[in-house]
């Protein structure tokens, strides 16, 4: 069925109702721009993230670790594709131009993937910390989303991810009952990694945040970042393993962590393709889009 | 290419539930595509695709609420009552 509204403030009822929005509604310009950005965004995240993976896959430290890490990858890319589906369909770009966008630095991707995982401690702190970022804001996200297609292809995702949390908790223990050496090594990929993943969840969230108004997310950018810290705090330093903010502090009276002042600075950085590895990990898609063509070529061949 | 709409059955239960959509260029393809994006820890014992152009939609307002036949919706008000004044009437002996 094919709904239309009168005026933005009888859509923004609608969803204020608990409104499901469907990709055929006569859905305000606004909010197909809005939803699209977000899913664009996840979509591109998920690719950057995959291919991240993938780096590991030859480097990974045993066959257990082998076949997650290549199952994790599959996962990832599945994602990608799923997520680039959904949005294709809100018909405000084609798959190939947001390709295009991406490898032209012209579309955004979350702030973790424009920083390098040199070690495979750099690569379990990602699996352990920014997964679980990621799985918070996606939670939040799924829980009370207002645009359909999205919030149902979260629910594959959501709980994908999952395993993938699970296989970072598990190689974190591994670690941190390993030696000194793997112990320090981890210590500073949590120092390289702490900030960055506290970040990906943004700034506090802006009283208009449209994307809250419109119920595209659920929660606010710095009660999920409050959910992570509470979280992650207490696990690394069970671990024996230290966080590096020299403002953090336990408030007794109020049972929670309080954290030192936030430099938004290196997240701004990445939004505007400016972090330290924006550069090479965008041309690394591209060079990896383009040695794949012969794939795409082939299904262009066999199409009826 | 074409675009194919997936749905998934897990053995033994309910019905077949749409899952998402996938890009093939042909149905054999559509399955084996499907199967790696869909179904890779056995969300479903069964699987269908179907090309999009091929799914007949209805038209704005084909399908009624019909809220103006509410005899489709018997409520069982009338056999309740009657069994209530039975019971009244059983009591009152």
């Amino acid at each position: 069925m094919k709904r239309s509204w009168a005026s933005l403030e009888e859509f923004e009822q609608f969803l204020d109702n608990g409104g499901i929005v469907e990709p055929v509604d006569d859905m305000p310009r606004e909010y197909r721009q809005a939803v699209f950005d977000f899913i664009e965004m996840h979509a591109n995240s998920e690719l950057m993230g995959g291919l991240t993976e993938r780096d590991w896959i030859p480097k990974a430290p045993g066959l257990r670790h082998k076949m997650s890490v290549i199952a994790k990858t599959q996962d990832e890319i599945g994602h990608a594709h799923l997520l680039y589906m959904v949005a294709a369909d809100l018909k405000i770009k084609t798959r190939e131009e947001m390709m295009q966008d991406l490898f032209a630095g012209k579309s955004k991707f979350h702030n973790v993937f424009h920083y390098r995982a040199k070690t495979w401690g750099d690569q379990v702190a990602i699996a352990f910390l920014v997964d679980a970022a990621a799985l918070v804001s996606q939670q939040a996200v799924f829980k009370n989303c207002s645009y359909g297609p999205y919030k149902r292809i979260l629910r594959r995702i959501i709980a994908e991810e999952g395993f993938h949390l699970r296989f970072g908790e598990e190689s974190v223990l591994r670690i941190a009952e390993g030696t000194e050496v793997q112990r320090s090594m981890f210590q500073e990929s949590i120092n390289d990694w702490w900030w960055p993943a506290l970040q990906l969840f943004g700034p506090d969230s802006k009283p208009n945040d449209l994307l809250l108004r419109w119920h595209i997310k659920s929660e606010r950018n710095e009660i999920l970042r409050d959910r992570w810290i509470q979280k992650f705090v207490p696990l690394l330093q069970g671990y024996g393993f230290t966080i590096p903010d020299s403002g953090l502090r336990r408030n007794e009276e109020k049972d929670r962590w309080e954290i030192g002042p936030i430099d938004w600075e290196p997240l701004k950085q990445t939004m505007v393709m400016g972090g330290p590895d924006s550069a090479r990990r965008i041309s690394e898609a591209s060079d990896s889009w383009d040695k794949t063509g012969w794939v795409r070529e082939a299904l262009e061949k066999v199409s009826v | 290419m074409r675009i194919y709409e997936v749905f998934l059955k897990a053995d033994g239960k309910e019905e077949f539930r749409h899952a998402g959509s996938i890009e093939a260029p042909t149905d054999e393809l559509a399955l084996v595509l499907a199967r790696e994006n869909y179904a890779r820890r056995a969300e479903g014992t069964h699987m269908w695709v179907v090309d999009r152009e091929n799914i007949c939609v209805s038209e704005d307002g084909f399908i009624d609420a019909n809220l103006n036949k509410p005899h489709r919706h018997n409520d069982g008000e009338r056999v309740a009552k009657w069994r209530k004044s039975q019971r009244n009437k059983k009591s009152d002996d």
